[in-house]
């Protein structure tokens, strides 16, 4: 009997032991369950572990995730994308222009070719209300000046040093309110047609070398520009701004991170944006000058960039932690410094804690000038697998999840969490090798993607989480061109297009042009099931109309290496992600289309390239999108990709985490978290903080 | 008894050494080498790998790094190539991590697989019997990753609770007792997971060896001599059954080593079987050799405890 009744207890009363420690546990419902201090922490899942924590160097998600944290920049874009100041209390930008007194050119003083002259007259023009001159501030002279520089030039493949005798004229420096990329246009209706393209620069440069003709008057452009732009941006930082370590954060700082930018040794990712920074001055401890060589207007938007300690990273510092360490201080750099993994920034968030692939743990800073944020941690567990990451987000350990296209139905609805979507910064195309046939021809691109149902890859691909995008802008920005509409679904239409072009269907049903068959290979990299799902709609879609298509999927490295960079494909399936600035000049500028470039496809069109320099330019944000909407059109008309969809993004949140802020009388007032322009939900995360309850909200903001 | 003990000695220690050869062979003779894992890394250049390669003596023949390996590990000097760590502070670290599911998961299987056997073995035919017999092979036959993830789906969605990990995150300032019961919680899944194949295919064992035991002319005449059924089956037929599976303890040991790569991997249970996996991965030669090396030892020890075992059973068995 007792045998038999301990076989039958003894289970039973392990199970139970082991079932009674669910009621311990914290559930979604009860996070606070033996442990109050869920509330004060955010926890948040990434799928890769961060490498550099350091807003200069790193290049992944993860630790910009971070970075964006613990570090601060001069300026940031708000809700509706304009930008804001943060460490900069206010910025002005103007500009200082120049241009040489030309000698070959009709003298429009009327009184001889002098400075003085030409000075004296364009006071007196300005002094008398002349509109072309209303937005300078002030007019000088600049003396003739003589000089000799020595440039390394290379003739017939040799290196070799070339001195060269400069005897410059007198230089007119004109300083402007605004930034203004026709000044010297118009200024050529006041001093004469051609004043500035006739001006002669070789004629001021001598050289004992001999030198080509063409190569010396290039060099003569190069050191005497007949015109230049220098775009100057003064901020004035916030005074009182603290590092986490209590250090002060000044003008210095700013410098010092510029300089550790530009450093080559320092082989940051974001040197191109610094390239074109010709003076960066410290003015006083609060004041910085930056002046560019030329009219570049994503320059300040650049300015988002993380400063650094200077004190904790100067050569002093690198060298002290090189000894310590035992390594070489001359190669000793930033890149290899322990700061990385232990960064400390002027950010709303100190960094606290670090275990690689498990945590990355932060602690707000009590001393942060915009006042401490409500959550006391801020946390990013690593996780890679996706599902693992959902079940932790049900059972309330981590606090948001970012839902995959497929779940979005079915997640919407659930009323225990707050969701949020909005659009991607990113779209996805096929782009046409316009160097190849049939390509070359416009009508060809519009009728093949005439022939694709984006609509149906968007319902059924991507789950209706997708919108159809026509061009290359962020679609949430008015830089997009909202007038234009998505190319139609019409085979038919497609096939009349194509024998406008010359293509007709022979008796098998295949398109044909000179007793030639349309045949192509369209390719995609493996590994991605939405393009390779897009791969066989497109092949399908074509072979509809009587296209002979074949596909391949390549391994990512090799179809970079091989095919793209190289140039060699008819017809690719690929996305790209953007920023808010309007620059396409990489993407989409004819000077740009060899290998190991990136317009690949190969778009070539005058106007475009004009327009593509001259948003560069434009510092007037209503003139820039005048000119982008030009440039979307002239892209859309051409069609050198086929636009397909601009993703959406959707993700859940627990709905206890609220917005909380002080009323007049320092009473809490609840506001609701909503998405910005952005593309993120996470602009307010320093008024956030977790309830034990869902509060009441006031609704507003 | 001792030249049994003597002889069983000297043979195992000359397995074991076998052992130790095949398997250093087999991992240095499989593609891949550390210096190579990383080939995409810009920091690896050709100067760098081959500096490696001779500070992890990958560059020397194979007998002396056979000799130079096991010298370290019987001198404790091992350490892992990935994380510079002594191996055996990291075995012991993760073993400790994994002892709690091996204590529990086995157990579940010891606990419930008697009672389930013995039974159906009782109630040959009953409908008790016919349905172990059908959840029996069913578990059997479940991908174990599979269940793991209905398991998990299944109790995150209706029960709204943490079952990932080895604790619930950020839980290390609750009281102890809150803690304690959530770490218990926390093994609970894995370790039912681990202990349901268990006692599928043990639950079998108990219920043939019953089955034969109960059918012997012994058990019949003790019933037809008027014992109840109860001390026929639990104090005569029982104790013969149980035989075998006193040999069995001995082979549980083994086990402790092991872990579970898959349900480790699936829970991220910073255990034993995942250290392995993750090693192997990383062609971390001194944690394999070494995962291996101690699983040899504990698999001979286990035989010799269960031959032992045997001896001190049945008395009829003499070696």
């Amino acid at each position: 009997m007792t045998t038999r009744r301990a076989l039958i207890i003894v289970p039973v009363i392990v199970v139970l032991f082991l079932l009674q420690s669910y009621f311990w546990v914290p559930t979604y419902e009860e996070q606070t369950r033996g442990n109050p201090d869920r509330l004060n922490q955010f926890i948040t899942a990434t799928s890769g572990d961060a490498s550099l924590l350091n807003p200069i160097l790193n290049a992944d998600s993860a630790s910009s995730q971070i970075t964006s944290m613990v570090f601060e920049g001069l300026i940031d874009r708000d809700e509706n994308l304009q930008f804001r100041g943060r460490i900069a209390r206010e910025w002005n930008i103007s500009e200082v222009a120049y241009f040489y007194l030309n000698h070959a050119a009709p003298d429009p003083t009327g009184k001889g070719v002098s400075g003085q002259n030409l000075l004296a007259w364009l006071r007196a023009k300005q002094k008398a209300g002349e509109p072309i001159l209303a937005n300078v501030s002030n007019i000088d002279l600049l003396p003739p000046k003589q000089s000799v520089v020595t440039k390394t030039i290379s003739v017939a493949g040799q290196n070799m040093p070339v001195k060269l005798r400069i005897d410059a004229p007198a230089r007119l420096r004109l300083v402007l309110n605004r930034v203004d990329q026709h000044l010297f246009g118009r200024l050529e209706s006041l001093l004469g047609e051609s004043y500035f393209s006739s001006f002669k620069a070789l004629s001021y440069l001598s050289t004992q070398s001999k030198l080509p003709d063409e190569q010396l008057a290039n060099l003569a452009s190069e050191l005497l520009p007949a015109i230049e732009h220098n775009p100057v941006i003064v901020f004035k930082l916030r005074p009182g701004i603290l590092f986490h370590d209590g250090h002060e954060l000044d003008a210095e700082d700013v410098k010092f991170t510029y300089e550790a930018i530009v450093d080559p040794r320092n082989r940051s990712p974001r040197i191109p944006d610094f390239e074109p920074v010709k003076i960066f001055t410290v003015i006083d401890p609060l004041t910085i000058k930056i002046t560019y060589k030329r009219l570049y207007s994503p320059a300040l938007g650049t300015w988002g960039m993380g400063i650094l300690p200077a004190h904790l990273l100067d050569r002093k510092t690198l060298k002290a932690e090189a000894k310590m360490t035992g390594k070489e201080p001359s190669t000793f750099t930033i890149r290899q410094s322990s700061f990385n993994q232990r960064p400390v920034g002027s950010g709303p968030f100190t960094f606290k804690e670090w275990k690689s692939d498990q945590y990355i743990k932060l602690q707000r800073f009590e001393g942060y000038w915009e006042g401490t944020p409500n959550y006391d941690r801020y946390v990013m567990r690593i996780i890679p697998d996706p599902l693992t990451q959902e079940m932790e987000f049900y059972a309330g350990t981590v606090d948001d999840y970012n839902v995959l296209p497929h779940q979005v139905a079915r997640l919407k609805s659930n009323t225990r969490f707050r969701n949020f979507s909005g659009l991607s910064f990113g779209y996805s195309y096929i782009a046409y090798n316009l160097r190849r046939k049939p390509f070359d021809d416009p009508k060809v691109r519009r009728a093949l993607g005439m022939a694709i149902d984006t609509g149906k890859i968007i319902r059924y691909v991507l789950y209706g989480q997708a919108e159809p995008i026509t061009g290359p802008f962020v679609k949430q920005t008015d830089y997009y061109n909202q007038d234009i509409k998505p190319l139609p679904y019409d085979p038919e239409g497609a096939l009349e297009l194509l024998a406008k072009a010359g293509w007709h269907r022979n008796s098998e049903g295949w398109l044909e042009k000179d007793g030639r068959r349309m045949q192509f290979t369209l390719i995609t990299n493996n590994g991605n099931n939405l393009r390779k799902a897009i791969l066989a709609i497109a092949q399908d879609a074509w072979k509809r109309i009587g296209v002979d298509v074949r596909t391949d999927q390549i391994e990512w490295s090799v179809f970079i290496q091989k095919r793209v960079n190289q140039l060699d494909f008819d017809a690719l399936i690929l996305g790209w992600s953007m920023g808010i600035e309007p620059d396409l000049y990489q993407i989409w500028h004819s000077s740009q289309t060899g290998k190991y470039q990136l317009n690949f496809a190969g778009f070539n069109n005058p106007e475009a390239d004009d327009l593509i320099v001259k948003i560069r330019r434009e510092y007037n944000h209503a003139q820039q999108v005048a000119d982008c909407h030009r440039l979307h059109e002239i892209i859309a008309a051409e069609q050198p990709y086929t636009f397909l969809y601009v993703g959406r993004w959707t993700a859940l949140l627990d709905k206890r985490i609220v917005r909380q802020v002080l009323d007049n009388n320092g009473n809490p007032v609840y506001l609701p978290i909503v998405p910005t322009k952005s593309g993120s939900y996470l602009y307010h995360f320093n008024q956030w903080i977790k309830k034990g309850n869902v509060p009441a909200l006031t609704d507003r903001g | 008894m001792l030249s049994f003990i003597g002889r069983s000695l000297v043979q195992k220690l000359i397995t074991l050494f076998f052992v130790a050869v095949v398997s250093f062979l087999i991992i240095h003779l499989a593609p891949g080498e550390p210096s190579e894992i990383d080939p995409l890394n810009p920091k690896f250049t050709p100067e760098i790998m081959e500096r490696m390669r001779q500070e992890l003596n990958l560059d020397k023949p194979y007998h002396i790094q056979f000799y130079l390996f096991y010298r370290d590990l019987f001198t404790g000097k091992t350490v892992s190539w990935k994380d510079q760590r002594p191996v055996m502070a990291k075995i012991w670290e993760r073993f400790l991590n994994s002892l709690p599911l091996f204590i529990i998961g086995t157990l579940l299987t010891w606990t419930f697989s008697f009672p389930l056997g013995i039974g159906s073995a009782i109630n040959r035919g009953s409908p008790l019997d016919k349905s172990t017999t059908f959840f029996a092979y069913m578990l059997i036959s479940i991908p174990g990753f599979f269940f793991a993830y209905i398991l998990i789906i299944l109790f995150v969605n209706w029960l709204h609770v943490p079952v990932i990990g080895m604790e619930t995150f950020g839980f290390s300032n609750a009281p102890p007792l809150f803690q304690i019961m959530d770490r218990t919680w926390h093994t609970v899944l894995p370790s039912i997971l681990g202990a349901t194949a268990g006692i599928a295919v043990l639950s079998r064992y108990v219920r043939s060896q019953m089955l034969e035991i109960i059918n012997q002319d012994y058990v019949r005449t003790a019933r037809a001599k008027g014992l109840p059924t109860e001390t026929v089956y639990y104090r005569h037929a029982l104790r013969n059954a149980l035989l075998p599976f006193v040999t069995m303890f001995g082979l549980i040991l083994p086990g402790l080593i092991g872990g579970s790569v898959i349900i480790e991997s699936i829970f991220a249970w910073p255990g034993m079987g995942r250290m392995a996996y993750e090693a192997i991965l990383a062609r971390d030669y001194p944690v394999i050799l070494t995962v291996n090396f101690i699983s040899a030892v504990l698999v001979l020890v286990g035989t010799f405890i269960s031959d032992i075992l045997y001896m001190v059973v049945d008395p009829r068995i003499k070696l």
